[in-house]
């Protein structure tokens, strides 16, 4: 994994903030609720770790003797 | 409500009727002054009984949220468009014409007000090393200190090298809490609508450096924002500020909420 892609993650948060708590709120027959914001939040978590995980990943790798 | 299985309607965003929106994937939804940018997508997929799971996966997740917003980038390049919050799905055309016409008028005002203008952000961090070389060194209690650490040794010298840090720590907060409006009202003297949104945890923002202003912007002259962030780059340069711009954006921080309130 580059930095690149841990750069396309962090992006995707950027991202996820505008368009979960911006944009115009208009009476869908389905839409999103609070509850399923917070749910949206737990799965960011999931990406989040996996940043996390390639964070220490790069660290391992730079240990051993540099990056691809 | 119970959604039956089938085609229902996925709503990006709304333009003004007649844009040209030039995009294979997406239908144009006209409805008197107004048009929704949509797209036929499976109901079960968002049906209110799977959908909490389906928000906890994060692969459908992105895959869902980077469409969201490639669709409304594509759009944005012809058309100024009022971007709908993720994941707003009508079950029939009927439904979704039935809305854009009775909310005309009211998403025929908010496409008045980014009409030919795009968000912009701006995010500025500090530099802790570049802040204490440039810009904490002026407070003098600072700068008699770190003099003394250099000149300290063994328990002591550790003392004063932890008093010194939380001192530029201090001064750090101070400094990022004095500069934020002023750099803040700079960018939107140069812009037709602005808000300061809440500021991001290192690990949104993808920096360890302290982000001190996160702004928005809504700029319908593109270069004349430009000229005025490098002027406040090169100002602040030696204070270890710096200033991060993401965007063109689809205008999601200058919509209403909730139409008719604004």
């Amino acid at each position: 994994m580059s930095s690149r892609d841990l750069q396309h993650q962090v992006t995707l948060l950027e991202l996820v903030d505008r368009v979960l708590n911006k944009g115009v709120v208009l009476s869908g027959d389905i839409t999103l609720s609070v509850a399923d914001v917070d749910l949206v939040y737990v799965g960011l978590r999931v990406l989040l770790s996996s940043v996390a995980t390639l964070e220490e990943q790069n660290a391992a790798a730079i240990a051993q003797g540099g990056l691809r | 409500m119970s959604v039956e299985d089938g085609p229902g309607w996925y709503l990006y965003g709304v333009v003004a009727a007649g844009s040209a929106v030039d995009d294979g994937d997406v239908s144009l939804v006209s409805e008197g002054p107004v048009a929704g940018v949509a797209s036929r997508v499976p109901l079960e997929e968002f049906d209110p009984s799977v959908l909490p799971e389906r928000l906890g996966d994060a692969a459908w997740l992105e895959q869902k949220i980077r469409a969201h917003e490639q669709v409304l980038e594509d759009v944005l390049r012809s058309a100024s468009v009022v971007p709908c919050r993720f994941c707003t799905v009508y079950q029939t055309e009927d439904e979704l014409r039935r809305f854009l016409s009775e909310r005309g008028s009211d998403l025929s005002a908010a496409l008045a007000h980014v009409e030919g203008r795009v968000e912009l952000g701006v995010k500025a961090f500090v530099d802790r090393e570049r802040f204490m070389t440039g810009g904490a060194i002026r407070n003098d209690a600072i700068r008699e200190l770190s003099e003394r650490v250099a000149q300290s040794e063994g328990g002591r010298a550790y003392l004063e090298a932890r008093r010194l840090d939380q001192l530029i720590t201090d001064e750090l907060m101070q400094f990022k809490d004095e500069i934020a409006e002023p750099l803040h009202e700079r960018l939107a003297g140069a812009s037709d609508d602005a808000v300061r949104l809440n500021l991001q945890r290192p690990e949104v923002s993808g920096r360890d450096d302290e982000m001190l202003l996160n702004g928005a912007y809504l700029v319908s002259d593109q270069p004349r924002f430009g000229t005025a962030l490098r002027e406040l780059g090169a100002e602040h340069r030696d204070s270890g500020v710096e200033l991060e711009l993401t965007g063109p954006w689809p205008p999601y921080n200058f919509v209403p909420a909730v139409l008719g309130a604004a």
